[in-house]
């Protein structure tokens, strides 16, 4: 049986998505990929609000930091405060290379950082990498509290 | 001249009134048998020199020895005022001298025309008359201090002075003041110049320079923002065609796969493009303040970061102990890096050897990577540093050509100077120039 895993990836930018999407569709495992395109959508996908009450809980959060309204660090805060959704890990996916922003993020409580590379080889090999280490590597939270 | 008092035509006194109107510096000595003292008196007054009489012709010698000695001493003191005037008139400054009052008692032609005054409206007139009303009693206070210690003073140093012309118009002036001790007592001799166009300029200058600074700046952050906004839809650019490349290789036709080629080979130097011209910002942008750093120190750790490019190239790099400069240590590493990395790319059929140097130079350290590659054409030197200049073609040597301009602007934000000597086919040596430190670590 394979086993399948949950990515929540909060992206505004779909050719971003669906990119990763592609990566992550030719990569070895079975994955079922959600998008929350504005930091609201992925507040409730989280929360199981509205049109999200029967969604899942992902087993990882991709997190892009730049997003419209509610931005990645609201996110990131409203995840890791919530008793239940704390324990899920939270990687973020972005482009800035900022100091302050890597600290920040820490200091929020994500579970890693990581730069996007600018070449597709590279994107690709960081996707699978986060795939392999998240989901081989890492013994995950799963099931009972 | 020596004249008797009583000559047969005329009289020792009309030889005396035509010598004064026609020579008057040359002595007149009368030598008169009889002569009472009240009409000597009266010959001196006239403007004789001295009387002898020849009753006591002994005393003749004397009188000539003095009268000869006055003449060469009032000849001196003539000469020395007309020097003294003669300067004072010709002098591009305007000078007035000013008497223990505050009396103007002489003026030169420049002063009445800088001060708008006809050349007989200023004699006798108040100093304060061409010092601005507002300024007028500080004036006469500093003009008393000044009074009781005259000492010689710089013009206008460190403060701005004005001057007020005869139609109210003020004016910035540098004044210098010089007390002249004479026998009518102290006098003050001022020196006045209007420095109207200088301080123009100055300003013009100093407005220059804003701007420039100025429109760098916003250059900068143009630049910084272009780049570092292009790179997110480039980013989806390169991606795709990439993508596209994987996915549809040996799918489509033969053109497809190469016109997907281009595409790909486009987007991706379109984003070394970017990094490079991102870097160069940096070079402002991220700069840290120089400080005492060791060359050597900073030269080893490129050497290891480059070990790779050095060790296919089958590249030796040599230095003797080098001095600790003052400079931003990333930096100064990028600068080795960027010239190393050169050397080692633009090789000859020998395996390149790098020599790294250190000479003093004034308040300077002159480094120097010198290698044994294939040089560079006299006519490409003026090229060499500019942006995304290159003189080989993309087949023959990689890179964008942003090496060279990005050290050149690191050496100038130390305050120092790059260039180079080349034989071509027998290598390169490029010299910089890093400030010494200021402490005399060296």
């Amino acid at each position: 049986m394979t086993e399948s895993f949950r990515i929540l990836l909060v992206e505004d930018n779909p050719a971003d998505a669906d990119l990763t999407r592609e990566i992550l569709q030719s990569g070895p495992r079975a994955i079922e990929l959600t998008v929350a395109a504005t930091g609201t959508e992925a507040v409730d996908y989280m929360h199981k609000r509205g049109r999200f009450a029967s969604a899942p809980t992902p087993d990882l959060v991709l997190l892009d930091l730049n997003l419209p309204g509610i931005d990645g660090r609201g996110v990131l805060t409203e995840i890791k405060h919530h008793p239940e959704l704390r324990r899920v890990p939270v990687s973020i996916l972005t482009s800035s290379l900022s100091e302050k922003d890597v600290a920040q993020s820490y200091d929020l409580g994500a579970n890693c950082y990581v730069v996007k590379p600018l070449d597709f080889k590279g994107f690709q090999a960081i996707v699978w990498e986060l795939e392999n280490f998240w989901f081989s590597i890492v013994k995950l939270p799963r099931g009972e509290e | 001249m020596l004249a008797d008092y009583n000559l047969p035509q005329w009289s020792g006194m009309e030889a005396l009134e035509v010598l004064l109107h026609e020579e008057p510096s040359v002595p007149l000595i009368l030598v008169t048998g009889v002569l009472g003292e009240e009409t000597a008196v009266e010959c001196i007054k006239e403007g004789a020199t001295d009387y002898v009489l020849k009753s006591s012709l002994a005393r003749l010698p004397v009188a000539i020895r003095r009268a000869l000695q006055e003449k060469q001493v009032r000849e001196q003191r003539e000469l020395a005022e007309e020097l003294f005037r003669r300067a004072v008139e010709s002098s591009p400054s305007g000078i007035l001298m000013v008497d223990e009052t505050g009396k103007i008692c002489l003026s030169n032609a420049v002063a009445e025309t800088m001060f708008g005054y006809k050349c007989d409206e200023l004699a006798g007139q108040s100093i304060e008359m061409l010092v601005p009303d507002r300024f007028r009693r500080l004036h006469r206070e500093h003009r008393a201090a000044y009074h009781n210690a005259p000492i010689q003073h710089g013009l206008g140093k460190g403060r701005d002075l004005f001057a007020v012309r005869k139609d109210g118009g003020e004016f910035p002036v540098e004044i210098g003041l010089n007390p002249v001790h004479t026998s009518a007592g102290t006098q003050t001799m001022i020196v006045a110049v209007d420095i109207t166009a200088r301080k123009q300029a100055e300003r013009e200058a100093e407005e220059y320079t804003r701007e420039l600074q100025r429109s760098n700046a916003e250059l900068e952050q143009f630049a910084y923002v272009a780049s570092h906004d292009l790179q997110e839809p480039l980013r989806m650019v390169a991606s795709y065609t990439e993508l596209l490349a994987e996915r549809y290789r040996g799918k489509l036709d033969d053109k497809a796969d190469k016109y997907i080629g281009y595409a790909v080979d486009g987007a991706h130097r379109m984003q070394r493009l970017i990094q490079d011209l991102l870097a160069y910002a940096r070079v402002s942008s991220q700069a840290r303040p120089l400080q005492p750093t060791d060359s050597g120190a900073v030269l080893a750790s490129v050497v290891t970061q480059l070990r790779q490019t050095i060790e296919k190239n089958n590249a030796k790099i040599v230095w003797q102990h080098l001095p600790v400069v003052h400079a931003d240590e990333m930096q100064l590493g990028q600068v080795f890096q960027n010239l190393i990395g050169n050397a080692c790319k633009f090789h000859s059929e020998q395996p390149p050897r790098i020599e790294i140097r250190a000479t003093p130079a004034g308040d300077m350290w002159q480094l120097s990577v010198a290698d044994n590659g294939i040089g560079i054409a006299r006519e490409s030197s003026a090229r060499i540093f500019q942006m995304f200049q290159r003189l080989h073609t993309r087949e023959e040597y990689e890179g964008t050509g942003i090496g060279l301009a990005i050290a050149k602007r690191i050496v100038e934000r130390h305050g120092g100077q790059i260039w180079f000597d080349s034989v071509p086919g027998a290598g390169t040596t490029f010299y910089f120039t890093m400030p010494k430190c200021g402490g005399g670590i060296a």
